[in-house]
């Protein structure tokens, strides 16, 4: 079987779970919603611009979702101990990783596209053709949370301290891509105020460095995972 | 270091320091000559400015540390080799003890020139974020299984960590870019800079001379751990 092959038997086997059980999917996009509320009432968003604090909350809201979603990557293999039955089987480790990135991508891209309308009812964001780059920018955010949290969740889980030291190693390494994420969101959001659908132009500078840190994220990943997963 | 009296080879019976220890002090001494004695007192920022000897001198030393620990972390996934995992040890825990020291010395500096002790600057921010890494690096070493599992997921860490140093910095600087406030040239006075390059040698050699120290340490603790088993698998 090729890689891509590979790839996709597992990826179509871990969605399918998904799908009859939901256990992943809804509970963060609970949590997303319950982020909503509590950022509501900490910050005074009808004060402040909401391209000051936006950005902010819409990517604190995400990492949350993040880090509760990754902690399950491996979490069905390992309840039910078939986690060496995978790694005997003629899976390359490439092929195992990228199925298991890939999902917590698709994961993270359907809490997102569940959140940001919420967002925008919530904080009466104006809805318009300047929004157009953020789906890109949630994109490239979304890669290199999902390349290295997939990593890390598969170190973390085999520590005495199990998922919950998962957020320790993943937030510092996602930390400069974190922080282009919000200022590239930042960006998009102060566009509104112009009202025009131009691109704007602080965007271009992080949206490169936000892709630069994706490709960079998951070749560093793809290849330490296989050191990673042995045994 | 093997020892001549040691009972078993390749193993040191006692860690020897006392000439690494004299040179090390020497050194020390003569770094705090030319930083309190030596060097004239800059003009602005007055006599704080002198701190930036062992601040930037604690800032070399650091990320050579990390450099190391990434050096390490290659050498021991590709060789499996236990030396190279005791440095990685060894390195990332001096790296974040000399990232203290660079984190402290910058806000007592910062509060006389800058008025307040911590401002989000763009080269303090990358230190802090770097440290949180490595604060991780030891966090998996601490928490993990004992075995080579975790020493491979420690390797791996601090290989990625060594990679993001250099994005955090391009992150961190486009983010706040026009609040860099560190000074762009200080050593004005050819004096200021014979200083530096004393400081910058203490500091080398005191690092060289912790990592000695505690590579001995790791490798007597894992001849003990061995010597456990061999006896446990002895009397029965």
């Amino acid at each position: 079987m090729s890689l891509v092959g590979q790839t996709l038997a597992i990826l179509r086997k871990d969605l399918l779970a998904e799908w009859r059980t939901r256990e992943r999917l809804s509970p963060m996009i609970f949590l997303v919603l319950l982020m909503l509320l509590v950022f509501n009432f900490s910050f005074d968003m009808a004060g402040a611009p909401l391209h000051r604090t936006g950005p902010g909350v819409l990517w604190s809201a995400f990492v949350f979702a993040s880090l509760l979603g990754l902690q399950r990557t491996f979490a069905a293999e390992r309840d039910n101990g078939c986690l060496d039955a995978l790694l005997v089987a003629p899976v390359s480790r490439t092929g195992l990783y990228l199925a298991k990135a890939l999902a917590n991508l698709l994961y993270l891209l359907v809490v997102e596209a569940v959140t940001l309308p919420l967002f925008t009812l919530f904080f009466s964001l104006p809805v318009g053709a300047y929004l157009a780059p953020l789906p890109l920018v949630l994109l490239l955010g979304s890669t290199c949370l999902a390349t290295t949290g997939t990593l890390f969740a598969s170190m973390a889980g085999h520590t005495r301290l199990r998922e919950f030291l998962l957020p320790l190693l993943l937030l510092p390494v996602a930390m400069p891509a974190l922080i282009s994420c919000v200022a590239a969101t930042g960006a998009v959001l102060e566009h509104s105020r112009g009202g025009a659908a131009s691109w704007p132009p602080a965007l271009a500078a992080h949206l490169e460095m936000l892709a630069v840190y994706a490709v960079v994220y998951s070749t560093v990943c793809l290849l330490l995972f296989e050191h990673v997963i042995e045994e | 270091m093997p020892s001549p009296s040691s009972p078993t080879p390749g193993a040191p019976a006692t860690i020897r320091t006392h000439g690494p220890t004299a040179v090390v002090m020497a050194l020390m001494t003569a770094a705090l000559y030319a930083v309190f004695q030596y060097v004239p007192t800059e003009s602005e920022m007055g006599l704080v400015q002198r701190i930036f000897y062992f601040h930037v001198a604690s800032a070399i030393t650091a990320y050579v540390a990390f450099l190391l620990v990434f050096v390490a972390g290659i050498g021991y996934l590709a060789t499996q080799r236990d030396s190279w995992d005791r440095l990685g040890q060894a390195a990332a825990e001096l790296g974040v003890a000399f990232s203290i020291v660079v984190l402290i010395t910058g806000p007592i500096w910062a509060q006389p020139v800058w008025g307040r002790f911590w401002r989000w600057e763009p080269r303090l921010t990358i230190m802090l974020i770097t440290f949180t890494m490595y604060v991780a690096y030891l966090m998996v070493r601490a928490y993990g299984d004992p075995g080579t599992r975790t020493s491979r997921f420690a390797a791996a860490l601090g290989i990625m960590a060594f990679v993001c140093v250099p994005l955090v910095r391009f992150s961190v600087n486009l983010w706040a870019e026009e609040q860099q406030l560190h000074p762009v040239r200080i050593a004005l006075d050819p004096r200021m800079l014979h200083a530096r390059y004393v400081t910058y040698a203490a500091f080398a050699a005191l690092f060289v001379y912790l990592l000695r120290l505690r590579l001995d340490q790791l490798h007597l603790r894992r001849r003990l751990e061995e010597l456990e088993t061999q006896v446990e698998d002895d009397v029965p």
